[in-house]
């Protein structure tokens, strides 16, 4: 290094005393200004059912690809991680890159929607979702994209509707193997996690319950997190994208009581989908039988979801044009976030030009 | 400030290191849903001993409220479905307010 490049003591005591002052003045700011408003591309509600939501986004530019995309969300988080402001909202990349987007999104299931399960996701909503995307594209075939347990969701649709009108999937971060899942694993030990109990008690799962789980995943997160707000809350950009990420990855749904314990006894305990044993409403489930195009994007870095998770959705797909890209980032920063528009969204972009026509 | 950040992310990687560990043992998740399932009995115990205060004061219970949000429920969906039943014979008599786009878009030329 030499002299010119070594930092002076006094500028650097300047920008320091400079960023102490703006945290206080901007901390103070912080803690009296609402949260974000997110979630914002004009959109219509297309059809609604329950805990379900289909939308469906303005078009953004006059000529778009022949074939719609459906974004699957999670049924743990909600939707708008794909729309968080513009500029950083992968919806309007979609729109602006001639896309007729749709997506399908979860409310919190109401108490009497307890009795809802896995068959109820696959085999009514995603198709009642896909037949709407249809009608009100007057298109025969669409691009389904699903997002973590979305992505679950939607390789069970493709897997039971062989012949459907699916022309191309791509699931991000996407778990098929849920003894890959270590942390997750021993929270829903089958040895002591009574649950039948929990869902006769409460009903549906309680958001706290998910939240405390993921927490779990990683201790020192969130009082890292806190420290690290507290280092940059003179940076405008920093506070606004930690902000926007806090109140997405707070702001988790509840479970429908039957759904969960489905998913805990043939996901978590039974492995059911890696195992091969796999079934929906008594229809066996065969991942070889999904014959479309196919993605899936991992992050380097998930958490949530390891790669051991993960890994084995490929193989385990029977399209012939199928691909894993594995970008650096982390569950939510693969998706959302400066990560997601320099690596992700290019490359989604890039793989479904040529299929959209 | 340097020190401190490095002192954080060194801090959070061993807190994180230690704190899975410590969750992904046996011992730990016995505890911990140990614990959930005092929590589920206790919860229990209020929900029968607040349906036992809300029958003796002439109050419909939890149960019964779900039943009639359940009824709501189907009302609603019903609703729903004249609703769209209705819409989509709107939709054949009038025409579209704002011009679709054209779907006809291609790839743009690859770069050489």
């Amino acid at each position: 290094m030499s002299a010119s490049d070594t930092p002076n003591p006094l500028d650097q005591a300047r920008v320091e005393f400079e960023r102490a002052m703006q945290r206080n003045i901007k901390g103070l700011d912080y803690f009296t200004s609402p949260a974000p408003t997110l979630g914002i591309s004009p959109k219509d509600l297309i059809l609604s059912k329950g805990t379900l939501r289909l939308y469906h986004y303005r078009a953004l530019v006059d000529e778009i690809y022949r074939v719609p995309i459906m974004l699957v969300m999670a049924t743990t988080n909600r939707g708008y991680i794909f729309d968080m402001v513009p500029g950083q909202s992968f919806v309007e990349f979609l729109l602006k890159a001639g896309y007729d987007v749709y997506m399908v999104d979860w409310e919190p299931p109401r108490a009497e929607e307890k009795h809802l399960g896995l068959e109820d996701y696959v085999l009514d909503f995603l198709p009642a979702c896909v037949d709407k995307v249809l009608e009100t594209s007057g298109e025969p075939d669409l691009s389904v994209i699903g997002y973590c347990f979305g992505g679950v969701l939607s390789v069970l649709w493709a897997a039971l509707h062989p012949d459907g009108p699916m022309k191309n999937l791509v699931t991000f971060t996407t778990p098929v193997n849920f003894k890959g899942m270590p942390l997750f694993q021993a929270w829903s030990d089958q040895r002591f996690f009574d649950v039948d109990k929990l869902v006769a008690t409460f009903g549906n799962c309680p958001p706290e319950m998910l939240y405390s789980a993921f927490d779990m995943l990683r201790p020192g997160g969130r009082f890292a997190g806190n420290l690290r707000l507290w280092d940059n809350m003179w940076n405008d950009e920093f506070v606004k994208a930690y902000r926007m990420i806090d109140r997405w990855s707070s702001d988790m749904l509840p479970l429908a009581g039957r759904y969960f314990e489905q998913t805990t006894k043939r996901l978590m305990w039974e492995n059911a989908i890696y195992e091969g044993t796999m079934d929906v409403a008594g229809r066996p489930v065969d991942l070889g039988k999904i014959t479309a195009p196919f993605l899936h994007v991992v992050a380097e870095h998930d958490h949530i979801v390891p790669y051991e998770a993960s890994k084995p959705l490929v193989p385990m797909v029977g399209s012939t044009d199928k691909q894993e890209v594995i970008l650096k980032g982390g569950h939510v920063s693969l998706v959302a976030g400066a990560n997601a528009i320099r690596r992700l969204w290019p490359q989604i972009d890039q793989w479904l030009q040529e299929r959209s026509l | 400030m340097a020190f401190f950040r490095e002192m954080v992310n060194q801090w959070e990687k061993m807190a994180n290191d230690v704190g899975t560990k410590m969750a992904g043992s046996s011992e730990f998740s016995q505890v911990m849903q140990g614990t959930t399932a005092v929590g589920l009995k206790a919860q229990q115990a209020a929900h029968d001993a607040m349906a036992k205060a809300l029958s003796a004061a002439n109050m419909p219970s939890k149960a019964e409220v779900e039943a009639l949000a359940e009824r709501l429920f189907h009302i609603e969906a019903q609703l729903g479905r004249i609703e769209s039943l209705l819409s989509a014979q709107g939709s054949t008599q009038t025409a579209p307010q704002t011009p679709k786009p054209k779907r006809t878009k291609t790839p743009p030329p690859k770069a050489k």
